[in-house]
């Protein structure tokens, strides 16, 4: 039963995180299991100071574990589930060694939850590092998604001389795009290092590590449903054995409240029938307590608040705006990004071109795994708003197609030392051919026809970096000069007060041929340039003779 | 021309083949059994009925597509633009040559293209494929992996020796390029011609690093459409080949054999970005047409107009 409901939402978590791409339906909240983690919320809402809509779903986690205790453990957390799972692959025949400081070392989740609070209300969010929904889905963005992409690839290439010789035509064709991201390593090295706990004590990462199960356990014991062993028992200790989290106290008869998870395996092994879980009131004795020192307290408090200020200061940060570094379109301020983003990794699994990439240190201490743009290695769909309908802290805000393309990321700047047409004079015209918007213009200068950009028309998409022909770095970059990043409000309202125009002007080539453009070279020659014969080379378009 | 969809057979085909291309040479236009045989039909009208009636005017379907043959269709839907951009073809004109392929016996119909922007959104907004949905044996697929291409020598070659191909294109006999008229910011137009870098691999350096007139007219001469249908249903005359820019709706739909002759008349329907034009003075069409690869001048094609 259990492991049907565990098996059961761990599908639907892996369902929805297939559903975050681009045609993600407006009603279908693929971020949910984001949304309920309490831990997440909170982290966002103490961080950010403010009350952030989706983290609020949270509180119907908080209610049902108030109501029922600690169920979400065994049965809902995908990341129990999967530790579940690879437990039993790897690790349900070996004798596992157990540990003997158990009891200090059941506090470190607590003490991780309070220094990540304590980080939170400084301004840091830090809980992502740790918390099992932001870890798995990043895991699974990083890692399982591209594998899978590739694995499927694979099969399809095996395929393909039958479906060819059969005349599937579609199948034969099919070829799935493949995402790839930075620190897809480092992300599995510390999943596999979750896993490989196991191998000490089952579930070590729940019993010991996981600040969000800290969190259930606290409220738990006030839960309805409780463990209760019977007349019957005849101390065979083989709940005590088999329970996962440890829960089971020296007495058999007793239970540490806080640490069960109500997932019945004692029921099930005892011999005596003697263990049942009945609803009851009572606040459950003894064992109820949580063992927790105030020394502890104070020092993972104490840790968590000069973490949080170590991190805002150099040499931890760096300084914003002064390097390269573009976020998605609709991503908040900076200092509130940084705040409220969770680094879930769900904008750059759903993103439609795979621009999003985790940071390492581009944004500092405080910036791992955000998001930025990476316009080399792809640009950002004009079609495509995906990133902030899944985020679910909104750090990046969930707006209109029409907003989006009105919140400027930056400014795309050519390099003219590199550019094959102004270093080398060679017919190039990538990046005005690709331009979405006509920011990139040719104008004739000094005889030659020369790409500039026009900066109130960019709003940095990137598909000129992309493309720009030449190799290794590109000639054309997009810089964070000019991004618009909001923390509410409209876009195009302030774009449009900054004189901003991301649209078609058709009349712009026009304006070229026919005014040549010299006007903005040199008023003087106008007059020169409307003769007849003189300087005939920028007066037809490009490819006419 | 009421009648002509008369049947042909494959020694008369031949003959007068082989008549057309001397009289050709001859600098005449050319007749067959003593009727008049048109270099292009141009047909006003709405998308679906013009190209029905261009590919009439043309000796119908069956002329270009026999029993069991497997077709490709080369539409422009380089871009994940909506047909009002006219960037890309008109999906109705596509879906009608697609079905009339069908009609005409093919066994299969694989609409193509090598799409400059992701797949997906391409066949999505063009509305291409939503077109096609309906229409058993059709395809839309656009190829975006090498492993899809097959590299073919260019023994006429200027300055490409080799080029990739979607092997289809190489393995199939029949090929129907259905471009839309734009404007192109590095070849003045994009109609046929331009269109054939679709079907390769690498279009980079064409731009990068050939002469891209040039190096179209080196593909021109491996790979050589049966059929030229260009979408002048509506032109982008400024801000191509992505646009956005200026769209004019010209109406027509133009079909020929010689892809030089209909892309050089699809230059002279509207003014390119302010301006008229003629098809010499395009210089990817001068140089094919230099490169014996069609006609140029439009006086000497032989037109079939018609309203419909």
């Amino acid at each position: 039963m259990r492991t049907l409901i565990q098996t059961l939402s761990l599908l639907l978590f892996s369902t929805l995180f297939v559903f975050a791409t681009y045609k993600l339906p407006n009603w279908l909240p693929a971020d949910i299991y984001l949304r309920l983690d309490p831990l997440l919320g909170m982290n966002a809402i103490f961080a950010a100071r403010e009350i952030i809509g989706r983290a609020l779903w949270a509180l119907i986690t908080i209610g049902v574990t108030l109501v029922i205790g600690r169920f979400f453990c065994a049965y809902v957390c995908p990341m129990g589930t999967s530790i579940d799972f690879l437990d039993f692959l790897f690790f349900h025949k070996k004798k596992r060694p157990g540990l003997k400081a158990e009891p200090s070392l059941r506090k470190a989740k607590y003490f991780l939850l309070i220094l990540f609070i304590a980080a939170a209300l400084t301004g840091l969010s830090l809980a992502f590092l740790m918390d099992p929904m932001s870890l798995l889905t990043r895991f699974y963005t990083f890692f399982i998604y591209p594998l899978a992409i590739t694995l499927i690839n694979l099969f399809l290439d095996l395929l393909r001389p039958l479906s060819q010789a059969l005349g599937w035509v579609t199948l034969s064709h099919l070829h799935y795009f493949q995402s790839v991201y930075y620190m897809t390593a480092i992300t599995l090295v510390i999943f596999g290092g979750i896993i490989v706990l196991n191998r000490l004590v089952p579930r070590f990462w729940c019993r010991y590590l996981c600040p969000l199960g800290a969190f259930l356990s606290l409220i738990s014991p006030l839960g309805l449903f409780k463990r209760r062993v019977s007349e019957d028992c005849n101390e065979c200790l083989k709940c005590q054995k088999a329970c996962p989290m440890g829960a089971v106290a020296e007495d058999p008869r007793g239970t540490h409240l806080a640490e069960c998870i109500q997932c019945r395996t004692c029921a099930k092994v005892c011999p005596q029938n003697a263990i049942t879980f009945p609803a009851s009131l009572s606040l459950g004795g003894e064992y109820s307590k949580i063992d927790f020192s105030r020394r502890g307290f104070l020092y993972s408090l104490a840790g968590g608040l000069g973490i949080g200020f170590l991190a805002t200061q150099a040499p931890f940060t760096l300084k914003q705006s002064k390097h390269q570094l573009i976020r998605p379109p609709g991503a908040i301020p900076e200092t509130e990004f940084l705040r409220t983003c969770i680094r879930c990794g769900e904008c750059m699994k759903s993103c439609l071109t795979n621009t999003l990439q985790p940071c390492l240190w581009e944004s500092g201490f405080s910036g791992l795994w955000t998001p930025k743009m990476d316009p080399r290695l792809a640009p950002c769909d004009q079609n495509c708003n995906v990133c902030g309908k899944v985020c679910p802290t909104q750090a990046i805000r969930s707006v209109t197609l029409d907003e989006k393309t009105h919140a400027k990321v930056g400014t795309a700047i050519l390099r003219k030392e590199m550019c094959l047409v102004w270093a080398q004079n060679k017919i190039c015209l990538i990046c005005d051919e690709i331009c979405p918007y006509n920011a990139i213009v040719f104008r004739p200068i000094e005889g030659y026809r020369r790409p500039v950009v026009i900066a109130s028309k960019c709003n940095g998409c990137g598909f000129c970096e992309q493309r720009c022909p030449v190799k290794g770095e590109s000639a054309i970059v997009v810089i964070p000069e000019g991004e618009i990043r909001l923390k509410e409000g409209s876009y195009v309202k302030e774009a449009k007060r900054l004189q901003l125009e991301f649209k078609p002007d058709p009349g712009d080539d026009k304006y070229i041929l026919e005014e040549s453009g010299f006007k903005i070279e040199d008023k003087k020659k106008e007059k020169e340039n409307i003769l007849p014969g003189e300087k005939p080379q920028p007066k037809k378009p490009k490819g006419f003779l | 021309m009421k009648d002509s969809k008369q049947a042909i057979t494959r020694r008369g085909f031949l003959k007068m083949a082989a008549a057309g291309t001397a009289l050709t040479l001859a600098g005449r236009p050319s007749f067959i059994f003593g009727r008049e045989e048109y270099d292009l039909a141009v047909i006003s009208g709405e998308p679906v009925a013009a190209t029905r009636k261009a590919l009439d005017a043309m000796g119908g379907i069956s002329r270009f597509v026999k029993k069991g043959q497997r077709v490709v269709l080369k539409p422009n839907m380089s871009f994940s633009r909506t047909p009002d951009f006219s960037a890309t073809t008109h999906p109705a004109v596509v879906a009608t040559v697609a079905q009339a392929c069908i009609e005409a016996g093919a066994s299969q119909v694989l609409v193509l293209d090598h799409t400059l922007q992701r797949a997906e959104l391409c066949l999505e907004r063009t509305g291409i494929r939503e077109a096609c949905k309906n229409l058993p044996g059709v395809h839309v697929l656009a190829l975006q992996e090498r492993k899809f291409f097959r590299e073919i020598k260019i023994p006429q070659g200027k300055i490409l020796e080799r080029v990739e191909v979607i092997k289809e294109v190489l393995d199939h006999s029949v090929l129907i390029n259905i471009p839309v008229a734009k404007s192109h910011s590095a070849t003045g137009v994009s109609m046929g011609m331009k269109g054939l870098m679709g079907l390769i691999w690498d279009r980079e350096s064409f731009h990068s690093q050939y002469n891209i007139n040039q190096a179209i007219a080196d593909l021109g001469t491996v790979i050589k459409p049966q059929l030229t249908i260009l979408d002048a249903t509506r032109a982008l005359v400024s801000g191509g080949p992505g646009g956005p820019g200026e769209v004019k709706k010209p109406n027509l739909i133009i079909a020929g054999i010689d892809p030089i002759a209909v892309d050089s008349y699809g230059v002279t329907l509207v003014p390119w970005y302010g301006q008229n034009f003629k098809g010499r003075q395009v210089e990817h069409l001068l140089v094919s047409h230099q490169r014996g690869l069609g006609k140029i001048d439009i006086d000497q094609i032989n037109i079939f107009k018609e309203k419909v």
